[in-house]
């Protein structure tokens, strides 16, 4: 294996829950989710040799991935009912017991409802991605950003209250 | 709820998911992406290869042929096949130079609404004009070949004008609905919710 293919799969090791998680943010199905992964994984060793360490590693992450799963990734047909998926992982009453379990439940749950552009603007808010940066990578201004996210945040209090 | 109390709940908790190990991730450079513009490349690519075998094929076949309206008629389609070409490597060519990393969200919605626009209206296009166009081609071969006064003969009569509008009508609405139904197949409604989403982001 050459250098600079371990040194990827030692970053994709180090970060992939950050591509988990758009990955469950995005897709329900599991297999359609995996091939998400994967795909998001090809679109970052694509593009390895260009990033040159001027962005935040995360930041180049997230701009690929977010591109990846909003805008370039066409999923195939497998007949999944989404109203069921969502019942089945986000029911939470079957948790039971554990509040940061339910909560953390939750705001899944809220997430999802959000469109495509408001759940990456709210993932990456929750990393603590600063504005400027998120206002790159969606491409808007951080005055946009700003107005959205106050929009998002109340859409998210009603979603969860 | 503030987005601290936010963030606070979204740290508590890692979501359920199974950790890829090395030899997974490994594995999976070496998968065949799915992405629509790599789709798109691979579609473009088949289209030029068929293009250029059956420019190729009718090529030879025209060399062949003494002259007349088939042959000018062949010949006409060669230069189409080779228009053709052109924008097929065009398109090749523009396809290679996307990249998702190089451009934020909003660029790569509207590069791709505008490559995928395109494509789908050379397509609706190439049905709605140039067919037409080549059956009058035809037409017009067929007037010089025979004559003019041969030509209009036939065409007067109520049994060839039916035939070729019956011809003309069968061949535009298969051939139409045929590639309505391989875009379709194709990019689904892919284009719409990509058009969506940059309505999103200009509102």
């Amino acid at each position: 294996m050459i250098k600079e293919e371990q040194n990827f799969i030692n970053l994709i090791n180090e970060h992939q829950g950050l591509i988990h998680k758009i990955c469950i943010m995005y897709e329900n199905d599991t297999d359609v989710r995996n091939d998400l992964f994967q795909e998001i994984v090809l679109q970052l060793w694509k593009s390895f040799p260009s990033f040159r360490g001027e962005a935040k590693i995360t930041t180049w992450m997230y701009r690929i991935a977010l591109n990846t799963a909003i805008s370039g990734f066409r999923k195939q047909t497998r007949n999944v009912k989404t109203e069921d998926l969502q019942e089945v992982h986000f029911n939470i009453s079957d948790y039971g017991g554990d509040d940061h379990e339910e909560s953390f439940q939750k705001l899944q749950w809220a997430i999802r409802q959000l469109s495509e552009i408001e759940r990456a603007m709210i993932m990456m808010a929750l990393e603590e991605v600063p504005y400027e940066d998120i206002a790159e990578t969606i491409g808007i201004t951080q005055n946009n950003v700003r107005v959205r996210m106050n929009r998002i945040r109340e859409k998210l209090r009603k979603l969860m209250s | 709820m503030e987005l601290d109390d936010l963030k606070y709940i979204w740290k508590s908790k890692e979501p359920g998911f199974h950790p890829k190990d090395e030899s997974e991730i490994a594995q999976m450079l070496k998968g065949r992406s799915k992405s629509i513009v790599e789709k798109l490349m691979r579609n473009v690519w088949l289209e030029l290869i068929f293009t250029f075998v059956a420019g190729l094929g009718l090529l030879v076949y025209a060399l062949q042929m003494p002259p007349g309206a088939l042959k000018w008629t062949t010949s006409a389609i060669l230069i189409l096949l080779v228009a053709y070409t052109i924008y097929y490597i065009k398109k090749i060519l523009l396809l290679r130079r996307f990249n998702p990393a190089a451009d934020n969200l909003r660029s790569t919605l509207e590069t791709l609404v505008a490559s995928l626009s395109s494509y789908l209206n050379f397509y609706k296009r190439s049905y709605t004009i140039l067919y037409p166009i080549y059956f009058l081609l035809g037409l017009v071969f067929s007037l010089l070949e025979r004559g003019a006064n041969e030509f209009l003969e036939a065409l007067s009569k109520p049994r060839t004008i039916i035939i070729l509008l019956l011809v003309a009508g069968i061949f535009y609405v298969t051939s139409t609905w045929l590639a309505r139904w391989w875009l379709r197949k194709l990019y689904g409604d892919h284009l719409d919710k990509l058009k969506a989403l940059v309505n999103d982001l200009h509102s």
